[in-house]
């Protein structure tokens, strides 16, 4: 027993893997995402996946063995990685036994196909070699200083991100007269090019490893900077970054335009929910029933179909927003004493309620019913007209910028503070003076607010509202992408955004996915980043300057009380 | 002057009176301790001074005021703050925001005002940050300003918490055992610390503690609870001696010396 010791991480990890090798491979997964090369002729995205997958095992039985000798280390990963080899055979071979595919319609002959590299049972020795040789990368990488280790997994993920992203790339590049050229060099028909993906990868890891050697030298060289100087940096950061902003939808394309402005409509919800479950700590699961708000009220009062008003979009948008405030101080108002699960529960069916009533035929005089209205009419200044995704991008580029001016604002006033001492204690928040109720409801209101705005530009976005498009899953979304970028943080929620939202659209393998995706990010994050992937800052306040004596502060408390 | 005064309180939780009328008089800038076994009544009286429970019988006045149906915040402009028996700071938020918080109720800027980032605001928060400071330095917490509250060590966690007490800026502090846990020389700057804030500050304190050095050390007036019930008041020294109070704390025949060291 105690020899099994020494093997042990690497058995558990090596089942571990070799549960979700084969999970991945019967969901059908790894069969989907084998149409898509990442370097053309060398590796397509399906065993990139399993490899990964091997490889973390690998690393984590690395990571868990109790000796430390090289040797030892080697000898777990190698095992995780031999494991996993012989599991997947061990699939292949009950595949060819017994015909699973009555049971699991994923377990098809292509699958085997796939996991026997293109020659099924005979290729069998090598899907063993090739998972201890995955084992053996994880351990012997384990092993590896960190500077060097860190510019191997950068370096492997650009060129894999790359591949993945190729057909948007592509096009991009393609068309640019001048990019042509470099674009064929880069992508043959599907996926890089060898000579491509080594030299990408060659440069990522000449960055990596050149910003870990001079990077704590740059870091200092900006700290020695005067004061000035700092801000002349960081501004210059910032100018570069708002001309990126603006010129990114040319730059795009027709799709890949359209995905940022989904992702900027999530951002722009994302931030209101934040403000709601990121900073007062009030699980909001309703939260799709401002959004539909705003939508609704835009489209009522724009759209000429229903002939009631036939408002511009400017001229409804304010009304949208005010009317999304007003429905989430109402709604806050009877659930003002609930917390946690129950608040969750009693919101969720707040949503259903403005799905269901702009579904009945009862309002469809009024709100359309299930044929939803359109015509809406697009927005537009000095006769320019938000058609086009690109021009769209601005619009919501626009409604971002002030969503984000407006959180920071409120983050740091005696607000935000409030609401976050709320997320901590309510009890001692309101013994420290705080009035819960209109603290409350000035989250919920701020929260509906935002979420009314992203409504209202995606009723001119798409020029016409269904219900259907108001359902629970965009609250679902909108409260991953929280969780999973960090709570009660701004960038988070960008990054969560893109990672949730963007990433889905691009990848038309995830879709049948998405929630099984979603899922595991969300167990991923709990369990090994449950901070989430950029959490808040602590913002650093305290004055280090010294003050002289201690008497002046008995003084102005005594005096003020 | 009395500060504090309650009338025939009482306060039930089904059959069992927790506070049965209870009579109390605290006289403007004493300590004043509440002693009594476990499950006298003690921080249940603390609840229903700061707004958490109601009263079913009596009523509770500051300065005259009565408390009777407000909210624990509007109780807390009114100048009563507390500290808690287990520390409740708001664990990931650094010192100074707990302190921040402290100071909410002395705070002006409205929804609109943060918005636009007026003067008047800015020049606030500058102040709140300042006596936010002040404070920290006041309970030696400088230089910890910007550590999560969760990550201070026990002694500062307490400390926090009566900063954070302190900036509602109150005529009463509530401090419920804040020698809890803390070893002798703890024990003494905890005391020290007490009576400076009586001194200096001009605070009445209202003091819930089981150590009997600390309150026989400190207090000018003790009043001892038995089943919610007043079973006695006085001076530590008449207290000491009162045998009703023996007693509650000891059983019958004990020696009134024990009492100096019981715990």
């Amino acid at each position: 027993m105690s020899r099994f010791k020494l093997w042990e991480h690497g058995v558990k990890a090596g089942l571990l893997s070799s549960l979700m090798t084969v999970l991945l491979s019967l969901m059908g997964i790894v069969e989907a995402f084998s149409q898509r090369q990442i370097v053309s002729g060398l590796l397509s995205m399906d065993y990139a996946l399993l490899g990964t997958m091997v490889v973390f095992m690998g690393y984590v039985a690395a990571k868990r063995t109790s000796r430390t000798e090289p040797m030892w280390v080697v000898i777990n990963s190698l095992t995780c990685g031999m494991i996993t080899g012989g599991m997947l055979l061990l699939l292949i071979l009950t595949g060819e036994a017994v015909n699973l595919r009555a049971v699991l319609v994923n377990a098809s002959p292509a699958l085997y196909k796939i996991l026997g590299f293109g020659h099924g049972l005979e290729a069998s020795p090598l899907l063993f070699v090739s998972g201890a040789l995955c084992g053996l990368f994880a351990g012997i990488s384990y092993l590896l200083p960190w500077a060097i280790r860190r510019t191997l997994i950068v370096s492997l993920v650009c060129v894999v991100g790359a591949g993945v992203l190729q057909d948007m790339i592509r096009p991009t590049l393609a068309a640019r007269e001048v990019l042509a050229g470099f674009s064929e060099w880069v992508f043959s028909s599907n996926g890089l090019t060898e000579q491509s993906a080594a030299a990408l990868f060659l440069l990522a890891a000449g960055i990596t490893l050149f910003w870990s050697l001079k990077g704590k030298a740059v870091q200092a060289g900006f700290k020695a900077l005067p004061g000035k100087g700092q801000k002349a940096v960081r501004w210059t950061g910032i100018a570069v970054l708002i001309m990126i902003l603006l010129v990114l939808p040319q730059v795009l394309g027709l799709f890949l335009s359209e995905v940022v402005t989904i992702v900027g409509l999530y951002v722009l919800l994302g931030l209101g929910l934040n403000i709601v479950l990121g900073y007062a700590g009030l699980f909001d699961l309703g939260y799709v029933a401002f959004f539909a708000i705003g939508a609704y009220v835009t489209a009522v009062l724009t759209s000429p179909e229903l002939g009631f008003f036939s408002l511009s979009f400017w001229a409804a948008l304010p009304f949208a927003v005010v009317t999304g405030i007003f429905a989430g101080v109402l709604l806050g108002i009877p659930v003002l004493k609930m917390r946690g699960d129950y608040l969750a529960i009693a919101t969720l069916g707040f949503g259903e309620i403005i799905r269901i009533l702009v579904l009945s035929d009862w309002l469809r005089p009024w709100l359309g019913g299930a044929q939803g209205i359109g015509k809406i009419p697009k927005a537009s200044v000095a006769g320019f007209e938000f058609g086009m995704p690109q021009e769209i991008y601005y619009l919501i580029l626009a409604g971002c910028v002030l969503v984000i001016f407006f959180s920071l604002r409120l983050r740091d006033s005696r607000l935000g503070r409030a609401w976050k001492a709320v997320r901590e204690d309510e009890d001692v928040a309101q013994a420290m003076g705080i009035n819960l109720v209109a603290t409350k409801l000035l989250a919920f209101g701020t929260g509906a607010g935002f979420s009314a705005l992203s409504g209202a530009i995606f009723a001119t976005k798409l020029t016409s509202v269904y219900p259907h498009s108001m359902n629970v899953m965009i609250s679902i979304n909108v409260v991953c992408i929280i969780i999973v970028g960090g709570m009660g943080s701004i960038p988070g929620v960008i990054v969560g955004a893109i990672a949730l939202v963007g990433l889905p659209e691009l990848l038309r393998e995830f879709a049948e996915y998405r929630l099984f995706v979603y899922g595991l990010a969300l167990v991923v994050m709990m369990l090994v980043k449950p901070e989430g992937l950029w959490p808040e800052a602590v913002r650093r306040r305290e004055f280090h300057e010294e003050i002289e004596e201690v008497e002046p502060a008995a003084s102005t408390v005594s005096a003020s009380s | 002057m009395a500060i504090l005064t309650a009338r025939k309180s009482t306060k039930r939780f089904g059959g069992l009176v927790a506070v049965d009328e209870l009579d109390l008089e605290v006289k403007e800038k004493t300590i004043h301790s509440i002693i009594g076994p476990n499950g006298a009544g003690k921080t249940t009286f603390f609840n229903c001074v700061t707004g958490f429970y109601r009263l079913e019988e009596g009523e509770i006045f500051l300065n005259g005021h009565s408390l009777l149906g407000l909210m624990p915040d509007q109780i807390v402009r009114l100048g009563i703050a507390r500290t808690y028996q287990n520390i409740r700071l708001f664990p990931i938020l650094t010192a100074m925001e707990n302190v921040l918080v402290g100071l909410h109720c002395h705070l002006k800027a409205n929804y609109f005002g943060i918005l636009a980032n007026l003067s008047s605001t800015r020049k606030e928060e500058e102040m709140a940050a300042e006596e936010a400071s002040r404070l920290l330095k006041f309970v030696n917490l400088a230089g910890k300003g910007d550590s999560f509250a969760k990550n201070l060590p026990y002694g500062e966690q307490r400390r926090l918490e009566i900063a954070r007490a302190l900036a509602t800026r109150p005529k009463l502090l509530l401090l419920d055992e804040p020698t809890a846990g803390m070893n002798p020389s703890e024990t003494q700057t905890m005391m020290d610390f007490t009576l400076h804030l009586r001194d200096e500050l001009g605070i009445t304190i209202l003091l819930i503690e089981h150590q009997m050095r600390v309150v026989m050390g400190i207090s000018d007036t003790v009043t001892v609870l038995d089943y919610g019930k007043k079973i006695a008041e006085g001076t530590p020294d008449e207290i000491k001696r009162n045998p009703i109070v023996i007693e509650a704390y000891l059983g019958k025949g004990s020696a009134a010396e024990t009492m100096g060291v019981a715990a």
